[in-house]
């Protein structure tokens, strides 16, 4: 039998969409998290414990366990794990993106360098020190901009600014969250001293999921994000897919997108980008050598089209990229689907959650999960990195799953103090 | 019976496919056989056997896994089991003899054992992050759990169920079929790990 070392971090939203695919594939798993896992003594070949931080060390680490444990893949189901990942998979000559480009989704600095170098549309940027003055930057920044954090997923951080006084408080704000316990411990040297600023790119947004083999994208999804994002900070809300956007328009989204992806020198794998579209065209916000982040990926279902007519999930999907199984013959299902991440409005302790069973009898909604606990302290944008929880609707048009979160969503009432 | 069955077919590796029946096979529970005389007695099995390279069924409520050996495309062969499947649901008698599993263990004695291991080993464990583990009920031979505590809405509670609970579990009584988790994690309020977007 096949085993995976997935490595999952302890704050993965992912876990068990991973592991149920992988029971589903009837593969054996080995999971490699951070932190040492309770049961980790009882099942060796089942638990690891890896220095995320220190690829090199994990590598050595996981080469020994393959001795006793020999593995046919490796997968960072999140950003955390995907530079890990692909050194392990090179130490073990295991199919892998280059460590380097993996490294490079992952820092906004190098990925618009790369970008620039080929020519990919992207914002305009600068790389800026937390050490050099406010002020003086500020006369040089072309304003509206963004002030981004080098490495943090999810919008955390990113704040717009459309003059001077705005700019120094945004950056202000951002040295804060840098300091933020949870955000330095997992960040390295390179990236702790720098921001990224960026033009502020008008225009509508979208995602797109992608996967891809010999170097050659396959789009597994473009999603719509219907919400404005324009600012100051850049609360992910709604995501509708397939796109309504006119064919040639997706077309060039590919195009751009496969350019990125080409650019970083990505050739194998989940690919998620998300683009701003204008009246000169897409151009690339970020691009990550990973799959669509926190419970969104049950929006997606995958039929076969060759043979068998039930429906696979992304994380499935993955894990047979990974092992080298077919995907080529999957396509996502002809229904609409789309997801909703609930905002935190405001800071505080979450103590109830009113009108979920009412949220979820809305007609094409298909689940409503509270992924915040009771009793937690809640952060919102730019600070915080969580989610109150997703809405997920199905349904036969994309307007009809957008009128279908937003109305289930209008029944939900947070209580935080 | 002129009732259409429905199956559904999923290659799960190049040894592996899995068929999904739209009724139960077996709902006594789940039941493994590595080989035709373990099968002799439970007829769709012996059947499934008869197709050449088959060397392992997995027959689990409505679930029938088939291994075979071989390089061969699963597309003819597995029409041939879905119609073997077919043919003996159809015929409406036994797919499965009711002691395929002469080895299982009764309940009580399934329940004292999992409790034992969960009292001496998995508990005092999971305590080290505030976590309980209940056994809530063994029927056949699933296994009913609750995780409490830490483990309750925690992000790795289903690494630690199924990599460390349920591995511990099927050492020790490896009869054992489906490990259920009935927790309500959405009412946890002191989860040891919370999920985040970094």
């Amino acid at each position: 039998m096949k085993r995976v070392l997935l490595l999952i971090p302890t704050t993965s939203y992912r876990t068990q969409s991973f592991l149920t695919a992988a029971r589903e594939l009837g593969v054996d798993v080995t999971v490699g998290s951070e932190r040492p896992n309770v049961m980790a003594d009882r099942n060796p070949e089942g638990l690891l414990t890896l220095k995320y931080q220190e690829p090199k060390e994990a590598a050595r680490k996981v080469i020994e366990f393959s001795h006793n444990y020999p593995l046919d893949a490796i997968v960072g189901v999140d950003d955390q794990g995907a530079v890990l990942a692909a050194t392990i998979a090179e130490a073990l000559s295991l199919p892998h993106n280059s460590v380097a480009s993996v490294a490079a989704a992952q820092n906004k600095h190098m990925m618009r360098r790369l970008l620039n170098i080929a020519r990919v549309p992207q914002p305009s940027y600068r790389l800026i020190s937390l050490d050099e003055d406010p002020s003086e930057i500020s006369n040089e920044v072309p304003y509206p901009c963004v002030v981004k954090p080098l490495t943090l997923a999810g919008s955390r951080g990113v704040i717009r600014a459309d003059s001077d006084v705005e700019f120094r408080a945004a950056l202000d704000r951002l040295k804060g969250i840098l300091r933020m316990p949870d955000v330095a411990s997992m960040r390295g040297d390179s990236s702790s001293r720098h921001v990224l600023v960026e033009s502020f790119v008008p225009g509508k947004e979208v995602a797109l999921e992608g996967l891809i083999s010999h170097g050659k994208l396959k789009v597994l999804a473009i999603f719509d994000k219907p919400d404005p994002l324009d600012g100051p900070y850049f609360e992910e809300t709604i995501y509708v897919t397939p796109s309504r956007l006119s064919h040639t328009l997706q077309e060039e989204i590919i195009f751009c997108a496969a350019r990125a992806a080409e650019a970083l020198g990505l050739e194998r794998g989940p690919v998620h980008a998300e683009l701003r579209i204008n009246q000169t065209g897409p151009c690339v916000i970020e691009i990550a050598a990973r799959s669509i982040g926190g419970f969104c990926s049950i929006a997606l279902r995958f039929g076969n089209t060759k043979f068998y007519t039930k429906t696979v999930s992304l994380e499935e999907l993955l894990l047979r990229d990974a092992l080298e199984m077919d995907t080529t013959s999957f396509r996502r299902e002809p229904q609409a689907a789309g997801v909703m991440m609930i905002p935190i409005p405001d800071a505080g302790v979450f103590y109830q959650v009113k009108g979920v069973q009412e949220a979820k009898v809305v007609e094409h909604i298909e689940d409503v999960i509270i992924s915040a606990h009771l009793n937690e302290t809640l952060v919102p944008l730019p600070e915080g990195g969580k989610y109150l929880g997703f809405i997920f609707s199905r349904a036969g048009s994309p307007e009809h799953v957008e009128t279908a979160l937003r109305e289930a969503y209008a029944r939900l009432e947070f209580v935080i103090h | 019976m002129d009732e259409q069955i429905d199956i559904q077919a999923q290659i799960l590796t190049e040894e592996t496919c899995q068929f999904t029946v739209d009724r139960p096979v077996y709902p006594e529970g789940s039941v493994y056989f590595a080989s035709k005389v373990e099968a002799k007695g439970s007829p769709l099995a012996e059947i499934l056997f008869d197709i050449e390279n088959i060397v392992a069924v997995l027959v689990s409520g409505n679930i029938v896994k088939v291994t075979k050996s071989g390089h061969e495309n699963w597309g003819p062969i597995a029409k041939q089991i879905g119609a073997a499947i077919r043919d003996q649901l159809g015929s409406g008698g036994l797919a499965i003899a009711d002691t395929a599993q002469p080895d299982l263990p009764g309940e009580g004695e399934i329940k004292e054992k999992v409790q034992k291991l969960l009292d001496t080993e998995i508990n005092p464990a999971v305590a080290q992050h505030g976590g309980m583990v209940d056994l809530i009920d063994v029927k056949g031979n699933t296994v009913y759990l609750q995780l409490g505590g830490g483990c309750q809405g925690c992000g790795m509670a289903d690494v630690t169920l199924k990599q460390g609970i349920e591995h511990a579990i099927r050492q020790l009584v490896p009869q054992v079929g489906d490990i259920l988790d009935v927790t309500d994690h959405a009412s946890g309020t002191n989860p040891y790990y919370t999920p985040s977007k970094k």
